[in-house]
């Protein structure tokens, strides 16, 4: 079965300026992936080149096994879901959802009823009338999902499809889309700068920096093995040591000496690799020991990384309580714990941070 | 700190009183004479006499209504401001389009010279265009007078139409695209609709400028095909009386209900401040 989308060594430069660099990828039909970057790293260009609104300097682009590279926007079955949702605001929300209707040749009898199916679909049957400046923000996300999806485009294009809501609104509407991309089974392409977003709604991620791809997989791997510092620290929060690789340990592990004189144990990594390593530990996967259970911690696996520390700070952050711990050596890291304890180390008081060696990531120094 | 605070309050409150002031003197200057002549407009006596009025009459409207020399004016000036804002309008979206969309060398150059005959003072305008249209053969009154108004009032509709299209979201036609639109039903469907009022307004302040104007008209008309303010100055020369401030009256009415109209199609704020001088 051939690729739903298609893109080979496709560069695009703006003068000067590469926005994206023999970046090449697919999407299986049906699937849904995410490209996720910071603002700057290509991703928006990749979706406008995808769309037709520019054209790739080199490369080739392919929908459905069709070069489509140099075929303008209305030639492509592209559903696009704008960043602020760009509805037409001299029109009803029906005739928006009609628009593409009417200009990809469906039968005009036919249109009233897809009209309203797709309203049903995103839930604002009652609104047909209304003009999208009338409406919530989160009414107009859905009213552009409704307009993007009614030609049943062959490809869905989402551009930071949630950010443009507020943060509560957000998690809601992102449960809702996932659904309604689910039930018209699109192939859709993401392009989001918040992990979470690309996490939640996404099947595969592509991270992208210097337009092209720092990482591919699916969100399992890019947040729990990132291959550089790069897609660690654009992943979410993570504490780094930075050190060298100073022996073998038990059970295939390996030992590292940070600069400033802890030895941890850390899992051996998959690609050779350095001497000279950064070793990133994720917040929430930081236990802390502390008063009594300092001692009966110190007897646990060999496979622990245990570092004696301070508390420095906390922070209740709702759902988590947030610590920041001072370690022998001086480094700084921060831990988070459910806010579930019933009781938790004071400021100031001595702790042990317990860490497993598998969870310790590796990546080669300075990358 | 506290010691230089009342001194400097006092500068506010100065600066702050004298543009107060600079607002009610100008004023004053831009209603007073008008006022002065509606007053006069409805002047009982049959001669020019001081002011205030002993009483007041319809006579002078009576008499500007009865001469076929003004009203032949009148239907003419009508005639041509419609016809020559109807090419302007057109002329003015089509050029704002162009400049709006493509990015050549020169392109600074070209949108100076549509608008240079803000600029270009109307004596000039009229004599080079009344020189150039000899030239060429053409002596048809009316046909030289939509030239000349289309001339003037095109910078206001490009004016306008630039303003507006400045205004609309391109992902809006982006997003038309995307849906199967063509580029010239993007055109017709979203792009036209969003800019309707700015093209209104461009139209209306256009016929406004046609209907007014005297100085490039009054190169280009005939004896037998002249605008009503060129047959008010000519008139004027000829016996001042009072049927030229009748026939004011009946222009600044005509000035109000257009303002009137702009004023609830697309507030004021907005023509003056962004459709003629903004961008």
């Amino acid at each position: 079965m051939t690729d739903t989308v298609e893109l080979t060594d496709v560069s695009k430069h703006y003068g000067p300026l590469v926005a994206v660099n023999r970046l090449s990828f697919t999407v299986s039909p049906g699937e849904t992936i995410a490209l996720l970057g910071p603002s700057g790293c290509g991703k928006t260009t990749t979706l406008r080149l995808i769309a037709g609104f520019e054209t790739p300097d080199t490369g080739t682009l392919r929908l459905a096994g069709e070069d489509v590279a140099r075929k303008r926007p209305y030639e492509r079955s592209i559903g696009l879901l704008f960043q602020h949702y760009a509805l037409f605001p001299h029109m009803s929300v029906a005739d928006n959802i009609a628009y593409g209707l009417r200009h990809r040749g469906f039968p005009r009898q036919d249109i009233p009823r897809l009209v309203a199916e797709m309203l049903a679909l995103v839930k604002l049957s009652d609104k047909a009338a209304q003009r999208p400046g009338q409406m919530s923000g989160g009414q107009q996300q859905r009213v552009a999902l409704a307009r993007a999806l009614a030609t049943q485009p062959k490809v869905v294009l989402l551009d930071e499809p949630l950010s443009a809501l507020d943060a509560k609104l957000r998690q809601e509407l992102r449960v809702e889309l996932k659904q309604v991309l689910a039930s018209v089974r699109a192939t859709t392409i993401v392009v989001t700068h918040d992990q979470e977003e690309a996490m939640s709604l996404a099947e595969r991620i592509i991270v992208m920096n210097h337009g092209a791809i720092a990482q591919q997989g699916t969100p399992d791997e890019i947040y729990s093995r990132p291959n550089s510092r790069f897609v660690a620290e654009f992943m979410g929060r993570s504490n780094w040591f930075a050190g060298r690789i100073s022996g073998q340990s038990g059970a295939g592990g390996l030992t590292f000496a940070t600069a400033s004189g802890i030895t941890l144990r850390i899992p051996a990594p998959a690609q050779p690799h350095p001497a000279e390593v950064d070793v990133c530990i994720r917040p929430e996967r930081i236990d802390l020991a502390w008063g009594t259970e300092a001692a009966e911690a110190a007897a646990v696996a060999p496979n622990i990384n245990q570092v004696a520390g301070r508390v420095a700070g906390a922070a209740l952050l709702g759902a988590d309580r947030q610590f920041l711990v001072e370690l022998v050596g001086g480094d700084r890291i921060v831990a988070s714990l459910p806010n579930r304890l019933r009781s938790v180390p004071a400021e100031g008081e001595p702790v042990s941070v317990c860490f497993a060696a598998e969870d310790c990531i590796v990546v080669p120094s300075g990358v | 700190m506290n010691v230089t605070r009342p001194n400097r309050r006092r500068i506010d409150d100065i600066i702050g009183w004298s543009t107060a002031a600079v607002v009610v003197l100008g004023l004053v200057f831009l209603l007073l004479p008008l006022l002065v002549t509606s007053v006069m407009a409805f002047d009982e006596r049959s001669f020019l006499g001081p002011m205030p009025p002993p009483g007041f009459s319809l006579h002078w409207f009576v008499r500007f209504f009865s001469q076929t020399y003004f009203l032949v004016g009148l239907r003419t000036s009508l005639l041509v401001a419609i016809v020559a804002c109807s090419i302007s309008l057109a002329a003015g979206a089509a050029a704002a389009l162009f400049l709006d969309r493509t990015q050549f060398w020169g392109r600074g150059v070209v949108l100076a010279t549509f608008l240079s005959p803000l600029v270009v003072p109307p004596v000039v305008i009229g004599f080079s265009l009344l020189l150039f249209l000899a030239q060429i053969g053409v002596t048809w009154g009316l046909g030289r007078l939509v030239v000349g108004h289309v001339i003037i009032t095109l910078p206001y509709a490009i004016r306008t139409a630039l303003a507006s299209l400045a205004g609309i979201d391109r992902r809006l036609e982006e997003a038309a695209l995307n849906l199967g639109a063509t580029e010239a039903r993007v055109l017709w469907t979203v792009t036209l609709p969003l800019i309707r009022t700015g093209l209104i307004s461009g139209a209306i302040f256009a016929f406004a400028v046609s209907l007014d104007d005297v100085a490039v008209s009054s190169f280009l008309t005939d004896p037998t095909t002249y605008t009503l303010p060129v047959a008010l100055v000519s008139s004027m020369r000829a016996t001042f009386d009072l049927t030229i401030a009748a026939a004011s009256v009946l222009l600044i009415g005509v000035t109000v209900v257009l303002m009137f109209i702009l004023d609830k199609a697309v507030g004021f704020d907005r023509l003056i401040g962004r459709g003629m001088f903004g961008r």
